[in-house]
């Protein structure tokens, strides 16, 4: 596999194990690291047939997969030096506790890194190890905000509101793969190892479309429009009411958009319900044709008028099928059940089966993430227990039997 | 504020990715966004536009000062800040030489067209991989290069629909809302910069190449593994909820008493509680049986709610954020791009750049993510107009000559 000469100590908790995920699919050894009494990971719901319980939760099967797992308690000054040790065999380090808990440990880069100058080790945290907000207390929704994208969501008028399954920490967490990854690259160049640096206020950011820079370039506020996105003037309605439910579609006029939206009017037209003129419109230039007043504004919302009453009338699987067809831009929105039982991903085998341990039925993954020529990503062990690999990983320390009952009698592992 | 940066285009010399040469072939948000991490970091990123087929990014606001045009969009001079760009006419044989030359100098090849382009051209990788066995090929779409829906042309606001973001963001009893525009979009450059740099360590020690064919929308999927699972194995299918929270509340974003003024608040446990009750000068409703536990306040969420926003109606949100902070709440104000860089935090982490602009004389980009301390990012030139950057391609990097260049003007390959 791609990275298969590599290992990572993995001290995340819940807001950095998709970094350590991407790595270990991509062929790293992944050791993750608990406090002896499980991670806090562990009690993040939803749990599996609701059954509340350290190997049930469903977030730790999603992101402890391709880990070997071991147990230390990192505020024991033998646990401590156990990290250490494991850190002189690691090529990455990846933690996100609070900004200065890891140093006060004696875990911190400097640490680590004194012994070892080819560490790469990378700091996830909610707005980064230094200044003014480093200490603040943050979650999901407060870095949403923080960053930018939780204005732009909701209706105008509404409250901003977040997309329900947490996303903040899953942005830095994958900022944190790349950066981990760039810095491997620059350890063949300069030598050494570095610290890296993640703020999940920043990541997050990306969720924006770079709204975030409006002011700053002299435009105005993007407008938060439910279901929309403002383009200039226009405001662009991409989630559209079809007879049963709700498609997306996206529509505007303009070199890329504009033969789509041509195509549509010919649909529309042949089933009778624009005239020859709407669908003969200069689909590509209409826009600066409004900008220019050759047109009025006016007929925008006539346009989208006749889209809306087209589409209301039909239901999504003829909307979406027409849409393959004739090479326009509308899918269905889906629901989550939709997609787990979706056609695409079933043709392109996306999914993986693993037996869980404590749950009788195998469970279905969502699978590769990329599919590769080679090396392809291997689902190659489930999310581990508590301490699955405690005698393995320590065993290649050197530990012996002995070793390890004395340090499970004085709760280190 | 600082003197903005210069732009001069120019092949990067040091840098962590110093010496990756990076050929371009993707647009809007997605693909950009891995190869502009790469530039960032000194990669060689040469990005091929044409006159005849407008990059959509470019159509795509905010926009200097609110005018249109191909330079003015901000999202797409964020999106390629220190690439080179190269003009190229696909559309006939002589542009599509260039290329095959291009692709015979780059160390990674990354395409987004739909799946049939480059077969059409006899570029796909395996044909590619003939005369080049050592080349990192990314070819990235919504759904892939195989598959019933494969051939849907899509841009990252349909991944956001088909791969079941839209229906998670909404309140209950209304139409979904979504996340902000092309989710997936942000998303995919997550999984395809990790494989990408993967592949290179890969190639650097075993010389071989790889194909990497990434489904957006499965990619995408990564950032809701626990709502798939808890539909295959609980069966529940997630429900709009609004900002509410399993384990939170209060949690939401109530009014300031700015304009458009929303703070985020959240309450974890019945600490946060106690400290939030003092906080709005109520310590009494801390004794106050109907929000003693999260269970009690969960069941009285909506008056809670109404409670908390009566008290944020009053004050603006930095002011309640700061407040709130200091009694260790989680709290912010819900930021945009006029509070975002005023932000001490993202001041400190110096999170938005000024730069020379030769349209607008000066730009705003947003710096790299991920902070490294021994080989930072730069910022070396704006994004490129259109055909900025030719001779500099064509003659630094192609080595092609006078003659050779007047060729292709001549066979409209430079458009």
């Amino acid at each position: 596999m791609l990275l298969s000469p590599y290992r990572v100590l993995d001290m995340t908790n819940e807001r950095g194990m998709l970094a350590g995920q991407i790595l270990a699919d991509l062929g790293a050894d992944v050791i993750c690291i608990e406090p002896p009494s499980g991670s806090s990971a562990r009690a993040i719901g939803p749990f599996a047939g609701d059954q509340v319980s350290p190997d049930t939760s469903l977030f730790w099967w999603a992101y402890a997969r391709n880990k070997r797992g071991i147990t230390c308690d990192l505020d024991h000054p033998d646990g401590q030096s156990l990290v250490r040790q494991l850190a002189q065999t690691a090529d990455f380090v990846i933690e996100s506790d609070d900004p200065g808990a890891m140093s006060a440990r004696g875990l911190g880069y400097a640490n680590l890194a004194a012994d070892h100058d080819q560490l790469i080790y990378t700091s996830i945290s909610a707005f980064g190890q230094h200044g003014p907000k480093a200490r603040y207390q943050s979650t999901d929704l407060i870095l949403m905000a923080a960053g930018g994208p939780l204005i732009l969501t909701g209706g105008q008028g509404d409250p901003p509101v977040r997309v329900s399954v947490p996303q903040a920490w899953s942005h830095a967490s994958g900022e944190a793969a790349s950066a981990a990854l760039i810095a491997l690259r620059a350890r063949r160049a300069i030598g050494r190892g570095q610290h890296v640096d993640i703020s999940a206020q920043q990541a997050v950011a990306a969720a924006t479309m770079s709204a975030i820079l409006a002011h700053s370039i002299g435009a105005n506020e993007t407008p938060r429009v439910a279901g929309g996105m403002a383009v200039g003037p226009f405001t662009g309605k991409l989630i559209w009411p079809a007879s049963d439910g709700y498609i997306s579609l996206t529509f505007l006029f303009g070199s890329g958009i504009g033969p789509f939206s041509r195509r549509l009017f010919e649909w529309i037209h042949e089933e009778g319900e624009c005239d020859l003129a709407d669908r003969d419109l200069d689909w590509i230039g209409l826009g600066a044709e409004f900008i220019s007043g050759a047109r009025p504004l006016s007929e925008w919302d006539r346009l989208m008028e006749v889209v809306g009453a087209f589409l209301s009338k039909r239901s999504r699987e003829t909307l979406f099928r027409e849409a393959q067809a004739r090479s326009l831009l509308i899918v269905p929105v889906t629901t989550v059940d939709e997609v787990a039982n979706s056609e695409q991903f079933e043709a392109r085998e996306f999914w993986r089966e693993h037996d869980m341990p404590h749950w009788p039925d195998p469970v279905r993954f969502p699978g590769p993430f990329v599919k590769l020529s080679h090396n392809e990503i291997e689902y190659r062990y489930p999310a581990p227990t508590l301490g699955q690999h405690n005698a393995e990983v320590y065993g290649e320390l050197g530990l012996s039997e002995n070793d390890l009952s004395d340090l499970r009698a004085r709760h280190v592992i | 504020m600082t003197t903005p940066l210069p732009s001069i285009p120019s092949i990067p010399t040091d840098g962590a990715l110093a010496g990756l040469k990076v050929l371009d072939l993707m647009w809007v948000v997605a693909g950009p966004t891995a190869t502009r991490t790469m530039a960032d970091f000194g990669a060689t990123v040469v990005r091929i536009e044409s006159a005849n087929r407008i990059e959509t990014a470019r159509g795509i606001g905010p926009f200097h000062h609110n005018a249109q045009g191909p330079d003015h969009s901000g999202l797409f001079s964020n999106m390629n800040v220190n690439k080179l760009g190269l003009s190229l006419n696909l559309g006939v044989e002589a542009g599509r030489d260039v290329l095959l030359d291009l692709i015979g100098w780059c160390d990674v090849l990354a395409e987004s067209f739909s799946p049939r382009a480059m077969r059409a051209w006899g570029m796909d990788y395996e044909s590619l991989r003939q005369a080049h066995p050592d080349l990192i090929m990314l070819s990235t779409c919504l759904f892939g290069q195989e598959g019933p829906l494969s051939r849907v042309a899509g841009f990252g606001t349909m991944g956001a629909a088909i791969g079941g973001y839209i229906a998670l963001a909404g309140n209950p009893g209304e139409a979904p809302v979504g996340p902000y525009s092309a989710y997936t979009d942000y998303l995919s450059p997550r999984f395809s910069l990790p494989t990408i740099l993967a592949a290179l360590d890969h190639r650097d020690r075993t010389g071989e190449g790889l194909y990497i064919d990434q489904a957006q929308a499965e990619s995408s999927l990564h950032f809701m593994s626990t709502a798939l699972l808890d539909y295959t194995i609980n069966g529940r299918v997630p429900q709009l909820v609004g900002n509410s929270d399993p384990d939170m509340a209060p949690h939401g974003c109530f009014r300031a008493s700015g304009d458009d003024d929303w703070v985020a608040i959240a309450i974890r446990n019945d600490e946060d509680w106690a400290n939030l009750c003092v906080a709005m000068g109520q310590a009494e409703l801390t004794c106050d049986d109907r929000f003693a536990d999260l269970a009690a306040r969960k069941s009285h969420e909506t008056e809670l709610s109404e409670m908390v926003a009566a008290w944020t109606a009053q004050h603006h949100a930095v002011q309640i954020e700061y407040m709130l902070q200091a009694f260790g709440i989680p709290a912010h104000a819900v930021s945009n791009s006029s509070v975002a860089p005023d932000d001490p935090q993202l001041r400190h982490r110096q999170h938005f750049i000024t730069m020379e602009h030769p349209v607008h004389g000066v730009t705003t980009i947003e710096a790299a993510k991920g902070q490294m301390s021994e080989t930072p990012p730069s910022y070396r030139s704006s994004a490129p107009s259109i055909g900025r950057d030719n001779e500099l391609v064509l003659r630094d990097i192609l080595g092609y000559d006078d003659e050779r260049i007047a060729q292709l003007a001549i066979a409209d390959a430079l458009t």
